[in-house]
């Protein structure tokens, strides 16, 4: 991703940041190491499928199996590899995000809505 | 910052949910109709069977009708897994209360879509929803009506015969043809 690009943080927590950048409208998550570029659309179904791992299910189980949760990034080739924390920080991410892209939704239909230009 | 949610789609998060699981009800209500329709023909009613062969393409006409809202929208139109269709039923009347059952069920939930599109100033939604609103008026008068049939001839002698044959003919707003 090229430097020129105008991001705009979204939103942070302790594992990471998430930006929106208007030059390819896509949604940015840097999440430890790793940094993924999606589309809108992507993101919702990424957030949708963090969202419906059974949590209850990787604490109380005790197979290994249920230690990490695989999780694939639409159309980025990348997937996730989580434990049960970075699961909740990651959910937690992406939750706060969701709040700012509706939060943005709101603002621009109160304050914006008769600038068309 | 430009909106991107809004750019992708005019549904609101609430709205697309309920509209999937509308059409994911739809779709059952088609699957439903089709093992009612296999169980009249097993059963020899005839007649009924293609009522029901019928109402199960009307139903699936329906889903589409909503998918195609959906994805026309931007929204994420969700094919439907259909689960649960039940293959057997007690008795010739009883696949008749059931299909109401079902009808009602199908009111109740456009009702309740209609109730939250209104909630969340959807207004789009909520006219495309008004031809579903009467769409129920009639699935649910002809429902009714078959089992009226049912009281009204009765069940013994050639009872049956007689309810199987004219069960194809009830049509809303024209009672000449019945």
């Amino acid at each position: 991703m090229s430097n020129t690009h105008q991001l705009t943080e979204l939103f942070a927590n302790t594992k990471g940041t998430t930006y929106q950048c208007d030059t390819t409208n896509r949604i940015i998550i840097q999440f430890g190491e790793t940094r993924v570029s999606l589309r809108i659309t992507d993101f919702l179904t990424f957030k949708k499928r963090v969202d419906s791992v059974d949590i209850h299910t990787m604490i109380f189980n005790t197979d290994d199996a249920y230690d990490v949760e695989v999780i694939d990034a639409p159309r980025t080739g990348h997937l996730f590899v989580l434990s049960l924390c970075d699961l909740i920080a990651l959910r937690d991410l992406l939750a706060g995000t969701r709040f700012v892209l509706d939060l943005n939704t709101l603002l621009n239909e109160r304050i914006y809505s008769t600038l068309v230009f | 910052m430009k909106d991107l949610v809004r750019m992708r789609t005019s549904l609101k998060e609430e709205i697309e949910r309920i509209l999937n699981e509308q059409i994911k009800m739809e779709a059952h209500s088609s699957a439903i109709y089709l093992a009612m329709a296999a169980w009249c023909d097993r059963n020899g009613f005839d007649f009924s069977a293609g009522y029901f062969y019928k109402q199960s393409n009307e139903e699936r006409n329906h889903m589409l009708k909503l998918f195609n809202y959906v994805s026309d929208m931007g929204g994420h139109a969700i094919s439907p897994e259909i689960t649960n269709v039940p293959q057997e039923f007690n008795g010739f009347r009883d696949v008749f209360e059931l299909a109401l059952q079902q009808e009602i069920a199908v009111s109740n939930s456009i009702n309740r879509i209609v109730g939250t599109a209104r909630q969340l100033n959807d207004f789009a939604t909520d006219q495309f929803m008004q031809w579903f609103v009467k769409e129920q008026i009639e699935e649910e008068y002809v429902a009714r009506r078959a089992i009226e049939l049912f009281d009204v001839i009765g069940e013994e002698g050639v009872g049956r015969y007689m309810i199987d044959k004219a069960i194809p003919k009830i049509s809303y707003g024209d009672v000449e043809a019945q």
